[in-house]
């Protein structure tokens, strides 16, 4: 399933991708000889719509981030092919239209937040940039830090000026690896306030963070890489959804009725059971026993699990 | 094109961050100041007074006169020529490995800027700097001397921007290196390894007849030849710098020289650079 074809009910049918990433391949030669030939990504293939986010989560080691410089050309593929808007990244006017937040951003530590962002919209050939740079470090919260240098500052810190400058220019696509690394709980809401603006302004935002609850509460799709192969990819809330668990809430019961014995296992919530099946006949049949014997059923609906289960349930034990 | 200029600024503006540069303003300012207050100004006047009253006399050139300064020139010509490059390996050792550090590398290119401008925009931003200081120096020292006995020459100055020749060699080496290891240390390492190989290959000639025949000489001979002639071009700069003839169709060789062996260098650092995963 492509991410295109299964974000279609989110309100991006038709729109043409952001990202295409075909038959993309990464291998690392190591030694002296180079011989040493170590697979990073193998075949990967997937989009990402305009306007979507899209989550790249998986183990340490999985090829995330070389995943994400594949996408800005920082590295180059193997094999495979990367677009983004149709064309290929290596185009300087591409690249214009990005914004990017690297894991590890290095500032130069003798400037200023002020003149470094001054910098990076001189080399994205901006006019006027004075007002964008206020704007996006107000947007941050480092407008009263502006004029200190970079080497005072706290890794939070430096992280805010990272992002103001991946903010810069309003980019139509958003990669931000790592991005809430180093900021403090408070830092991390601002920072997920802002990327679901840029959403809203109708940015396309990559996310590569192993903070699954981050991915999931910015993500529409996610792709989960293990070992340099894309497992599972889709929206959220499809990859999130049961196909074979369900949970059903009934009302206080009057009288005693035997459910673990036709199926339904107690949960922690009072009145709510899991029945695990992948028939609806079966599924059909078990209610209408338990609602015989007296039980009445108030909900009914798939399971949903955390973006953690479904991780541990890909990787496998 | 234009990125590569805004990388070059750049470089200019971390240099003005930085405290080597200060100190070496401040150092030939100094040396300025000193050679202002030091000089013996008045017997160098007398002197000049004398020999223009005889030249008037005679007829003769009166620029002939400013010769009294020649040593002055030739040795500022040396110290500029080598001290100057000493210092740049030293101090623009870190501006290509701290543009290629992790973490800094990843962001410019994904900025929409081309591996080759950053190490064109580099090497040019460095090379303005190399330029600056020799003119700052070679021009306070003109201006010096010109106000005070009223000779006044282009010479130094030529001889100071002659050589940034040299010192752009050098350090388009020094861009390889950094494009191969991510070092400072190694890419001042390679300057020096040049700076003295190119000294040693301008006497070649000389070094090579003290060789017996054999394998030694053959790999003296190979490995001599690869470097620039740094000595050869220091030499030419200090006879421009005192007036001294010098043979242009050698000298336009030299610089010919320089200016292949500084294209390959670049264009080495460019295809390293275009090579990497960052």
């Amino acid at each position: 399933m492509s991410l295109s074809q299964s974000a279609s009910g989110s309100g991006h049918a038709n729109a043409p991708e952001a990202i295409r990433v075909t038959g993309l391949c990464k291998t690392y030669a190591n030694g002296l000889a180079r011989s040493q030939k170590k697979q990073v990504l193998s075949n990967l293939n997937f989009q990402v719509n305009r306007g979507q986010s899209f989550g790249i989560i998986g183990p340490n080691g999985a090829g995330k981030t070389t995943l994400v410089k594949l996408l800005l050309t920082v590295v180059r593929p193997t094999a495979g092919t990367v677009r983004i808007f149709g064309e290929n990244p290596e185009y300087s006017h591409v690249r214009a239209r990005i914004g990017y937040l690297p894991e590890r951003l290095a500032l130069p530590p003798a400037a200023t937040p002020a003149e470094f962002l001054k910098g990076v919209c001189r080399l994205k050939q901006m006019k006027n940039p004075d007002a964008d740079v206020e704007r996006q470090l107000a947007r941050v919260g480092m407008s009263s830090d502006s004029g200190k240098r970079i080497k005072i500052f706290s890794k939070g810190m430096k992280q805010r000026v990272g992002l103001a400058a991946a903010l810069l220019g309003t980019p139509d696509l958003l990669v931000l690896d790592e991005p809430t690394d180093g900021l403090d709980p408070i830092g991390r809401a601002e920072f997920r306030n802002i990327v679901l603006e840029e959403k809203q302004r109708g940015a396309t935002v990559v996310l590569n963070s192993h903070l699954l609850s981050e991915a999931e509460r910015i993500c529409e799709a996610v792709a989960i890489l293990v070992r340099g192969v894309i497992l599972r990819k889709g929206l959220v809330r499809d990859l999130c959804t049961s196909k074979t668990r369900w949970r059903a809430r009934f009302a206080p019961l009057s009288a005693p009725v035997a459910m673990s014995e036709i199926g339904f296992n107690e949960t922690d919530e009072p009145g709510v059971y899991s029945y695990e099946t992948d028939d609806p006949a079966v599924l059909n049949q078990s209610l209408d026993a338990v609602r015989n014997a007296g039980a009445l059923l108030i909900e009914l609906g798939p399971e949903l699990k955390s973006l953690e289960e479904v991780l541990t349930e890909a990787v496998g034990p | 094109m234009i990125v590569t200029w805004v990388i070059a600024e750049d470089i200019l503006r971390e240099a003005l961050r930085r405290r080597w540069f200060l100190v070496l303003g401040i150092a030939i300012t100094l040396c300025l100041m000193v050679l202002l207050g030091t000089l013996r100004f008045d017997a160098v006047e007398n002197t000049l007074a004398t020999s223009r009253h005889a030249l008037d006399s005679a007829g003769g050139d009166v620029h002939a006169v400013g010769q009294i300064f020649n040593p002055l020139f030739r040795a500022a010509a040396y110290l500029i020529f080598y001290g100057g490059i000493l210092f740049g390996i030293i101090s623009c050792a870190e501006f290509a490995p701290t543009l290629l550090s992790p973490g800094r590398i990843e962001h410019l290119l994904s900025l929409p800027v081309k591996r080759w401008q950053l190490i064109m925009g580099t090497f040019i931003g460095v090379w303005t700097i190399a330029s600056c200081a020799s003119l700052y120096a070679a021009g306070g020292l003109t201006l010096i001397l010109g106000i005070k006995t009223g000779v006044w020459t282009l010479r130094p100055i030529i001889a100071g921007l002659l050589s940034t020749v040299a010192w752009a060699a050098v350090y388009a080496t020094m861009l390889i290196a950094a494009t191969w290891v991510r070092s400072a240390a190694l890419s001042a390492g390679i300057g020096g390894i040049v700076f003295i190989g190119g000294i040693i290959a301008s006497n070649r000639e000389s070094i090579l007849g003290l060789f017996a025949p054999g394998l030694g000489k053959v790999v003296f001979s190979f490995l001599s030849m690869l470097f620039p002639r740094l000595s050869t071009l220091g030499a030419a700069c200090a006879r421009i710098a005192s007036s001294q003839p010098v043979n242009a169709g050698a000298l336009a060789s030299t610089i010919g020289g320089f200016a292949c062996f500084t294209a390959v260098a670049v264009a080495l650092a460019i295809v390293s650079l275009e090579r990497q995963d960052f």
